[in-house]
């Protein structure tokens, strides 16, 4: 470096000024300290939500703003069970197509406009518009539309006979008309909720309120504030900072040092997709042993630290329509997988075990732990680790199915109907069995409109699959949330965070 | 210097256009926006039908034919995720980041200058080892840890600073402080290094011996002409800053500024959204880079940089 002429010298002192001043000002004003307003709280997200229209996106931080403003025909109690929400009863079926439901008097959403068939039968234009490119369809099953039959009753009409209408209408928030036509709808939300949106500041905070003329029960909480960070480091200090009230996805590794803990039995189910088509795994025996071979009791309590349990050999959650409570897990017996794979003459052979890192709590983890019970009992287990985009397109490749992908799964329906037609029947995105009888009882459920016999056919594919090992069956997954000292609350198996039913401790 | 100026522009528009094309397409062959956008379980022909209602099914040729259409015409399309026009979403997000990103050099800039110049009184002595020692440090250490590292200190801790967002002065130091760290270090380095050359150099003996003051020396001739290849480096640290540090330190302290947004888009895969974000910043480092040589060419005359 050679000598120029200077310039910017003489400037420098005054910038040197400039940050002193900064920098003490910063250091004077002192500390985060959270005025202990009784009814206001902090909630952390992981991210921001996408847009805060109820209708559009398949996003789980906007449903966990939305869900307090909007409110849905029917709704489920903590532990699952379905019950009437905007609507009297459940709804009655007029014929195998339709379901008419009876609607509440007297509501009306935040801008005056009163809830009535007309908002019901829009809402469903609007979802099922093509050229609104809702990505909530696959929540809706068979539906085609909805028609007013008077101004509080309104039947929701579907293609084929569709038993899931009473669960679907848990997923679709109402709106009213004239909201759902001005093109600002996605950030001025109109609801019938016990919240209204205060403030949305792009990028760093939306503010909800209480709704003053709310028609339910009035919440405790009086203002509800949701910040967005990503890293679960960040989350976990500003809740021990006093900055938040509640943290989501609190990992069990960080669990002790949260101020409180709460957890809930949640939907998400590991497992491993083996395909039974070809390769070793269409061997039952060779199945069977991989499933003997792995310890899920030790999953759930060493690499998830008891955040999770042993699921009864079906992925599915005991909430879930379709469960069948006969079935047990598959113990933990290395010695009769080695048995099982020496009589299928499988051992020493190798086979492929596709994952994905980062999407689910401890996916690589899990994986590398399978892998090695599968070494275990002599089998060579080669392991590909893929992003997810690569993982997505192994999954769902109809040509050449994965030889064994592991995979987390929830069912945000709580019907079997969702699970098994992904996973167990022909056609799924990420089936890999050609078995007719699996594919005939989930088709039959499917369109079945008796209850019980709809039951049947799901608990009945569910033993077929479990009995046949058509998957490796691992653990279920708790729902681990961070709170302050001072929030009471008791998490859902559903998984919704609805700011209603939280209080503060006086 | 108009000629040269032209130049420099010249190129600038031909690394921007290239900058666009490379993201165009390397977001269209490695992601797949519609696998991520609906649920595992929706059915195959579900995925067709959004993809189709998108555009995406379209030939590569065609779809890159419609954005270079619309970019001309200043149109980044609208987001995937959140159905907005991109360039609406990247006003809302940038002023935080240029926020940051300023405050942040500006600091670099005055530490830098200061440690550098202080170590190179006395190389080799007590206060120069320590500052050299510190600026390795400050070099080698993870950003992302050192803001995680000052978030369990100065928030969990001491309770003086918030972990996390933006809002009044108190939320701009932890993240001001990580950000710039790097920079301090990189530039407190080299203005020791030329304050050293400097100080050996005859005229600064000579002032010393026509009996100017030693503070006037080192703090007036010395320093201003150590502090030019300081200017460049300066340059490039915020270069860096604002088309790279900033994601870490954006996510590590939840600021929402760009960076945050562009990690967001990559992990959702909203393909337009990223790439007007690509574009943006690829525009400014462009300006900044002219500037930079400009500037650079109007100090010393003698440059000469093609």
């Amino acid at each position: 470096m050679g000598r120029r002429l200077g310039v910017v010298g003489g400037q420098l002192p005054a910038s040197l000024i400039l940050i002193g001043t900064l920098l003490l000002a910063a250091c004077q004003s002192g500390g985060q300290q959270p005025t202990a307003s009784a009814a206001r709280i902090t909630i952390a997200l992981g991210s921001e939500p996408t847009t805060l229209d109820p209708l559009a996106r398949d996003d789980g931080n906007e449903r966990a703003v939305t869900d307090n403003i909007y409110e849905t025909l029917i709704k489920r109690t903590a532990d699952g069970k379905l019950e009437p929400g905007l609507a009297t009863a459940m709804p009655t079926q007029v014929n195998p197509t339709t379901w008419e439901f009876k609607l509440r008097r007297g509501i009306k959403f935040t801008d005056g406009e009163p809830l009535n068939a007309d908002a019901v039968v829009a809402t469903v234009q609007r979802v099922l518009d093509p050229s609104f490119k809702s990505e909530q369809l696959s929540f809706l099953g068979s539906i085609t539309g909805a028609k007013k039959v008077d101004e509080t009753t309104v039947d929701i009409i579907s293609r084929d006979p569709n038993p899931l209408v009473p669960a679907s209408m848990y997923w679709l928030r109402i709106a009213p008309p004239r909201a759902l036509r001005d093109p600002n709808f996605a950030s001025k939300p109109v609801g019938t909720g016990p919240y209204v949106l205060e403030q949305w500041v792009k990028g760093d905070h939306i503010t909800l309120k209480a709704n003053p003329n709310y028609w339910g029960p009035k919440p405790p909480i009086q203002e509800v504030t949701y910040r967005f960070v990503e890293e679960p480091g960040t989350r976990l200090s500003g809740l021990l900072n006093g900055e938040f009230d509640l943290i989501e996805n609190l990992s069990p590794d960080d669990a002790s040092r949260a101020p409180k803990v709460a957890t809930v039995d949640g939907g998400q189910n590991s497992l491993v997709i083996l395909n039974t088509m070809s390769g070793i795994t269409a061997d039952p025996r060779v199945r069977a042993a991989l499933n003997y071979a792995v310890d899920k009791q030790a999953l759930a309590s060493k690499l998830f630290d008891g955040y999770a349990t042993v699921e009864n050999c079906q992925f599915m959650s005991p909430d879930w329509f379709g469960y069948n409570p006969s079935l047990q897990p598959i113990p933990y017996d290395p010695t009769r997988a080695k048995q099982l794979l020496q009589e299928a003459n499988a051992t020493g052979a190798s086979i492929d075990l596709t994952s994905t890192s980062g999407r689910w709590l401890k996916d690589r983890e899990e994986t590398e732990a399978i892998a090695d019970y599968w070494r275990a009992v002599g089998l060579k287990v080669n392991v590909s680790i893929l992003e997810f985009n690569d993982y997505l397109n192994r999954l769902f490749d109809q040509k050449n199915r994965p030889q064994a992908i592991f995979l987390d799964h929830d069912n945000a329906l709580f019907d079997a109907s969702r699970t098994m037609d992904a996973y167990f029947a022909r056609g799924g995105t990420g089936t890999s069995n050609n078995d007719p009888q699996l594919t005939q009882l989930v088709n039959a459920g499917d369109k079945e409109l008796n209850q019980q016999a709809r039951l049947q056919d799901y608990q009945q594919a569910a033993k077929i699959a479990c009995d046949g090992s058509y998957f490796t069956f691992l653990v279920r997954l708790k729902d681990v949330y961070g709170l302050s000292k001072r929030l009471v609350w008791r998490p859902r198996t559903d998984g919704k965070i609805f700011v209603s039913e939280m209080r503060l401790t006086s | 210097m108009l000629r040269f100026v032209l130049q420099r522009i010249g190129y600038g528009a031909v690394v921007i256009v290239l900058v666009g094309v490379v993201v165009f397409v390397v977001t269209h062959l490695v992601t797949n926006p519609v696998q991520a956008m609906l649920p595992l379980e929706a059915s195959a022909a579900q995925r067709r039908a959004l993809t189709h209602q998108l555009g995406l099914d379209r030939p590569l040729p065609v779809q890159f034919v419609d954005y270079v259409t619309h970019v001309s015409r200043l149109d980044f399309g609208t987001s995937l995720w959140q159905r907005r026009p991109a360039l609406q979403i990247i006003g809302e997000r940038l002023p935080y980041t240029l926020e940051l990103v300023m405050v942040a050099m500006v600091v670099a800039s005055a530490l830098g200058l200061l440690l550098g110049a202080v170590a190179a009184l006395r190389p080799g002595g007590l206060v120069d080892r320590l500052i050299v020692t510190l600026s390795v440090a400050g070099l080698s250490v993870p950003q992302f840890w050192l803001g995680l590292l000052l978030i369990v200190l100065f928030a969990v801790n001491l309770h003086w600073l918030p972990t996390s967002g933006a809002g009044d002065l108190r939320y701009l130091v932890l993240p001001v402080v990580t950000l710039a760290m790097p920079s301090i270090a990189n530039l407190a380095m080299m203005v020791r290094s030329s304050m050293i050359d400097e100080l050996n150099q005859q005229y600064v003996r000579f002032a010393v011996a026509k009996g100017l003051g030693r503070a006037r020396v080192v703090g007036v001739h010395a320093l201003r002409n150590a502090s030019i290849p300081a200017l460049t480096l300066a340059g490039w640290e915020l270069i860096r800053a604002l088309a790279g540090y900033t994601v870490v330190v954006e996510v590590v302290f939840g600021w929402p500024g760009l960076g945050h947004l562009a990690m967001d888009a990559i992990e959702r895969q909203d393909i337009t959204l990223l790439q007007a974000i690509v574009l943006v910043v690829a525009v400014m480092v462009v300006v900044i880079n002219v500037a930079i040589d400009v500037l650079y060419k109007a100090i010393d005359p003698r440059v000469n940089l093609g």
